[in-house]
């Protein structure tokens, strides 16, 4: 029942189009044009510093092999990032259940308990760099209380060593996102149906049978999701470890993102950063495809 | 043992866990905002005092960083007022809140209701979330520095837009799935055009879902540190910049730092707690609901 006096942004499919080109243009814009820009300068020497990037120099594939044969600083900020994130994510998840499962039943204090808990994750990451930056220093509150518990005086110097910089960078990824794994966890628990935990029970199972053989299989679709949108986003650590340590003492605790940071932006070797950013996104692709789509797919 | 002296004995065990771990999870705030009043000489602690609880109350923290002339005249040669980045959060934050909503709010209601830009549309903006922030900011150098868009606020507001375009698209699809397609049919057969069955049926039905989204993108863009450090070096630096550049000019000037910190981190913590019964949507982007 087409009416010819109807406007053509009335159609269902003009509608549509139109509310959607908006999102194309600022996306192609701003997403993929970049892209294609970026895959060329991968294959120059382009720095901002020497003029503007169509004007560098073709160097064909020498970036690549660079990044491959020669960059071992690049091959061991990524082994340190993918320690740290598997350290994190497993330690987050078994902390973030641990708790989530005091919380299946109902006690007082049981919102205030919730609402502290999640607090960590609406810090500003920035900031919570910053205080641990604060906390972690020779004279700072965390050497004074480990001097009151032990009754000797503690100097540690926390950030001079690379083992305990690490060591307080993954306190604070852990401070900070363990209440994702505890929200994720409890809204799992608390959408469980209930019919099934009982029966157990009445069969007689004890609570560590229940929880191993019934709750934990009808939560492991949950578990993976939060493992994996954990762990993509740890991977990315950067805005409170680069706070706290810059990536030292030397780079000790330089992660994937401190070390393009350096790379591209101080040493302004943006034609090999381009190189290694674009193998990234590859690497990213693979996974996102083979790994995250069919998770999600099934899902939604 | 007897059933009831166990089930007690398991309520104190669960309180003394939960309050150890409240006081281990508060601690740092707690001593970011007790550094934040307290003078000099209380910042650091001694041997034989740790100064966890501060003895005396001042203000001259956040003075020194607004109107830093006769407090704290020791440290004179350190003045840097935070006027600016506070303002450029406060702009870009905002502008790249409103200006994601509209475009995206569009966007993800073509893509629930008439599969607009394909099946597989709202999963390559989830794929574009994925990739680490600095392989997303190096092809965006290249295009500002060709643009001479760096240090720009239309700059900076265009990035926050793009990279949490993902979290809107997301967020508002889920809310626009969850009403039944049964109200835009009924809207129809009333004589309803489909721009008004959008905007005058079911953008006020989702008008809750438009408020979590808006104060979630505004934490996610307040919270940018990277962009922010990279795409900008003078006239739009953020408060996280500002945390991390004083944290080096300052040295070890304790309480002007942590008072920034505080303002940095409790507009965030203020809409954090509002939308609660919303993070786990936002964070999943839509995946879970609760």
């Amino acid at each position: 029942m087409q009416n010819k006096s109807t406007s053509w942004y009335k159609k269902p499919e003009n509608f549509a189009l139109l509310l959607i080109i908006p999102l194309q243009i600022i996306m192609n814009l701003v997403g993929l044009f970049p892209l294609i820009a970026e895959i060329y300068v991968s294959f120059t020497n382009w720095s901002p510093t020497s003029g503007d990037w169509y004007t560098a120099k073709f160097i064909g594939l020498e970036n690549y092999y660079r990044v491959f044969f020669k960059d071992v600083q690049f091959w061991q900020a990524i082994q340190r990032t993918l320690f740290l994130t598997i350290a994190c994510v497993l330690t987050e998840f078994l902390l973030g259940l641990g708790l989530a499962l005091l919380f299946t039943d109902n006690f007082l204090g049981k919102r205030f308990f919730t609402s502290a808990i999640l607090l960590p994750m609406m810090v500003v990451p920035a900031a919570t760099g910053y205080m641990f930056f604060m906390m972690f220093q020779r004279d700072g509150p965390i050497n004074a209380i480990l001097s009151m518990i032990t009754g000797q005086e503690v100097k540690i110097n926390w950030f001079v060593f690379g083992d305990t910089a690490m060591f307080t960078i993954y306190l604070a990824d852990v401070w900070q996102w363990t209440p994702f794994m505890f929200l994720l966890m409890l809204s799992g628990l608390l959408a469980l149906p209930q019919d099934p935990i009982n029966a157990a029970k009445v069969l007689g199972a004890s609570r560590w049978q229940v929880f191993r053989h019934v709750i934990l299989p009808m939560m492991k679709p949950l578990i993976t999701i939060a493992l994996l949108l954990r762990g993509i986003e740890a991977f990315k650590i950067f805005d409170a470890a680069y706070i706290m340590t810059h990536g030292g003492p030397g780079t000790a605790t330089q992660t994937v993102s401190m070390y393009m940071l350096e790379i591209g932006f101080r040493a302004w070797r943006l034609g090999y950063v381009a190189a290694e950013a674009l193998l990234i996104v590859v690497a990213m692709l693979l996974f996102a495809w083979f790994v995250v789509r069919p998770i999600f797919l099934k899902r939604s | 043992m007897d059933i009831r002296a166990k089930k007690k004995i398991e309520k104190i065990m669960r309180y003394v866990i939960l309050i150890l771990a409240t006081i281990i999870i508060l601690f740092p705030i707690y001593w970011m905002v007790i550094t934040s009043v307290k003078p000099p000489e209380e910042w650091t602690p001694t041997p034989t005092n740790p100064r966890l609880i501060p003895t005396h109350f001042t203000l001259d923290n956040y003075v020194f960083l607004f109107a830093p002339f006769g407090v704290m005249e020791t440290f004179a040669q350190f003045r840097e007022t935070i006027h600016q980045p506070l303002m450029s959060s406060l702009i870009l934050s905002g502008s790249a809140t409103v200006l994601a909503l509209v475009i995206g709010t569009c966007a993800a209601y073509a893509m629930s209701r008439y599969k607009a830009g394909g099946e597989f549309a709202p999963f390559q903006l989830l794929m574009f979330r994925m990739f680490p922030p600095i392989a997303i900011i190096v092809p965006i150098m290249i295009l500002y520095s060709a643009l001479r868009w760096l240090d720009t606020a239309h700059g900076m507001i265009i990035f926050y837009t793009v990279v949490n375009m993902p979290f809107v698209i997301w967020l508002m699809k889920s809310f626009f799935d969850d009403i039944p397609k049964d109200i835009d049919e009924a809207a129809m057969l009333d004589g309803c055009s489909p721009p008004q069955v959008f905007f005058k049926v079911i953008l006020p039905l989702v008008k809750p879902g438009i408020a979590v989204t808006a104060l979630f993108i505004f934490i996610m863009c307040w919270s940018d540190f990277l962009g922010a450090l990279v795409l900008t070096y003078r006239y739009w630096l953020t408060l996280p910049i500002a945390l991390s550049k004083y944290q080096g000019l300052f040295g070890y000037l304790y309480g002007p730092m942590a008072a920034t910190g505080v303002i940095a981190a409790v507009p965030c913590m203020v809409i954090g707690i509002v939308i609660q019964k919303y993070l786990v949507r936002g964070f999943t982007f839509g995946a879970v609901r609760r």
